[in-house]
């Protein structure tokens, strides 16, 4: 009955991977994500994983490969970090419009401003709205699982997407950690293999990614907001098997911890929620009432879960680790997603936006007790101070 | 749920059967502004226009033993007369013929 091994965030990955038996793996380095292509690279040397290992000649290569090795039914996987992300966006669109389900890790990295490295959701934030599948592990065994239940769902006949599962570059990608591997079989029985509604089969030939006209082009839009519609209950079912089957416990897409009597919440989701779980023990070891919600998919965003859950509480600090300059809040993404969320719930919660962990620095726990007090502060006088704060560089009060 | 009126659904993903001759629902020829001409004298039959052609426009007519032009999907982009070995053909413009693209009324 499996094994418990101790792997980083990329060796996990590559581990569900190749127990999901991929046919086709493309290739481009980058760190941090490209760990995960050493060792499936090294896997396909040594005979343990049956699979065409093509090294691509840059990340649009990358994601080109893949869009045609689904088409033809392979079951796919590629990665990226940061730039690389950006530089095959154009392909993103074009794969999620060919309803094909390949599986891109994103181990994230900032955008160069210029020349960064560290870990910072931007990257695969700015592809949120392509049309597929996207959510963030908190550790090794989160983004095995997270691999695994993503072929799940994006291969359903009812879904149809490709995914981007996120891990955060570094804090988890780099960082080793307990891992339950389980036995083969259990992935089967979970994972059957890929079926494409359309083979590659010389007897029938058809033709993928034709020109359409723009009356044509409305229709296909409309087909994928309707899988991203039918979606949601597809992957409650797949995430009550994944428990089933793999002895897990885990949420759909949002998950609680510490909330029985919390008035206030961090709101997070990926590596750093692990600090903030720290940081909300030695708080209430100190009294407050604090609590943390983890967002497991951004996309597609579980609106009504997240009002459901948010509205109990009476301030949510959403802790962004990306930007979305000149946006609504001025903060990151994900507040616009939740003060939408929240807008027809029967009792709102104040909500503000801590940038944190921004350019790939660390959130420490000093900076999850400050944000903790912004938020006391907020609930006390009945308003945030502000809708966003750039946590470690805001003036005194 | 939406609905979709039966005239304006389109397959899964917009993929189709591939099309063993013509696509007729995607008509390109009149996007043309020039059209290759040839002059069979000159042509010996070398078939790099049968190739090149990234739309097929160019095919072998056993029977007559020469190329024929495919008028309804040739967008003109004159690859063919880039790759013409014995320079057989030499491109006109659409107004030039009474047929041209320019004095469609309609898609052909």
């Amino acid at each position: 009955m499996g094994k418990e091994v101790t792997l980083s965030g990329t060796a996990a990955a590559s581990q569900a991977v190749k127990m999901a038996r991929v046919d086709v793996i493309c290739s481009f380095p980058i760190r941090p994500y490209t760990a995960v292509m050493m060792e499936l690279a090294k896997m396909v040397a040594n005979g343990e994983l049956d699979a065409e290992f093509v090294h691509g000649e840059g990340e649009h290569a990358q994601l080109s490969v893949c869009y045609g090795a689904s088409a033809a039914g392979a079951r796919t996987f590629t990665g990226s970090s940061g730039v690389g992300v950006t530089y095959a966006f154009e392909t993103y669109s074009p794969i999620s419009g060919a309803r094909l389900p390949v599986q891109m890790m994103i181990a994230d990295r900032t955008l160069d401003p210029p020349g960064d490295f560290g870990s910072e959701h931007t990257d695969a934030m700015s592809c949120r709205d392509q049309g597929w599948l996207m959510g963030w592990a908190e550790t090794p065994q989160e983004a095995f699982d997270n691999h695994l239940i993503n072929y799940r769902v994006g291969e359903d006949p009812r879904v149809m997407l490709p995914q981007f599962v996120c891990q955060d570059g570094y804090f988890v990608s780099h960082l080793p950690g307990k891992v339950k591997l389980p036995d083969q079989a259990q992935v089967d029985d979970f994972l059957p293999p890929y079926k494409p509604p359309h083979p590659l089969d010389p007897k029938k030939p058809v033709s993928h990614g034709p020109q359409i006209r723009p009356d044509q082009g409305v229709i296909m839009d409309l087909q994928r907001a309707q899988a991203f519609l039918d979606v949601p209950k597809v992957i409650r079912e797949v995430i009550d098997d994944y428990n089933r089957i793999f002895g897990r416990n885990y949420s759909p897409f949002v998950e609680e911890y510490q909330t029985d009597d919390a008035e206030v919440v961090f709101f997070i989701q990926g590596a750093h929620a692990l600090t903030a779980r720290n940081a909300i023990r030695h708080l209430r070891a100190k009294g407050l009432k604090i609590g943390l919600v983890k967002l497991r998919f951004v996309r597609p965003f579980p609106t009504e879960e997240v009002a459901a859950v948010l509205s109990k509480f009476k301030a949510v600090g959403v802790v962004e680790t990306s930007t979305s300059y000149g946006g609504a809040m001025r903060g990151g993404n994900l507040l616009h997603e939740v003060r939408a969320a929240l807008y027809d719930a029967p009792s709102r919660p104040l909500t503000t936006s801590f940038m944190a962990g921004m350019g790939g620095e660390v959130i420490r726990l000093e900076e999850f007790y400050w944000m903790a007090e912004m938020l006391a502060a907020a609930v006390k006088s009945g308003k945030v101070g502000k809708y966003v704060y750039w946590v470690g560089f805001e003036a005194a009060a | 749920m939406f609905v979709i009126p039966k005239e304006r659904e389109v397959p899964f993903a917009g993929v189709t059967p591939a099309p063993v001759g013509a696509q007729r629902m995607m008509i390109t020829g009149n996007w043309r502004t020039y059209r290759p001409v040839i002059n069979h004298e000159e042509c010996n039959l070398c078939m790099n226009c049968v190739i090149f052609c990234p739309d097929a426009c160019w095919q072998l007519n056993e029977a007559e033993d020469e190329v024929v032009w495919n008028y309804e999907f040739c967008k003109g982009c004159l690859v063919c007369m880039n790759e013409c070995t014995t320079n057989a053909l030499t491109k006109a413009h659409e107004l030039d013929f009474e047929g041209g693209v320019v004095r469609l009324e309609k898609l052909f």
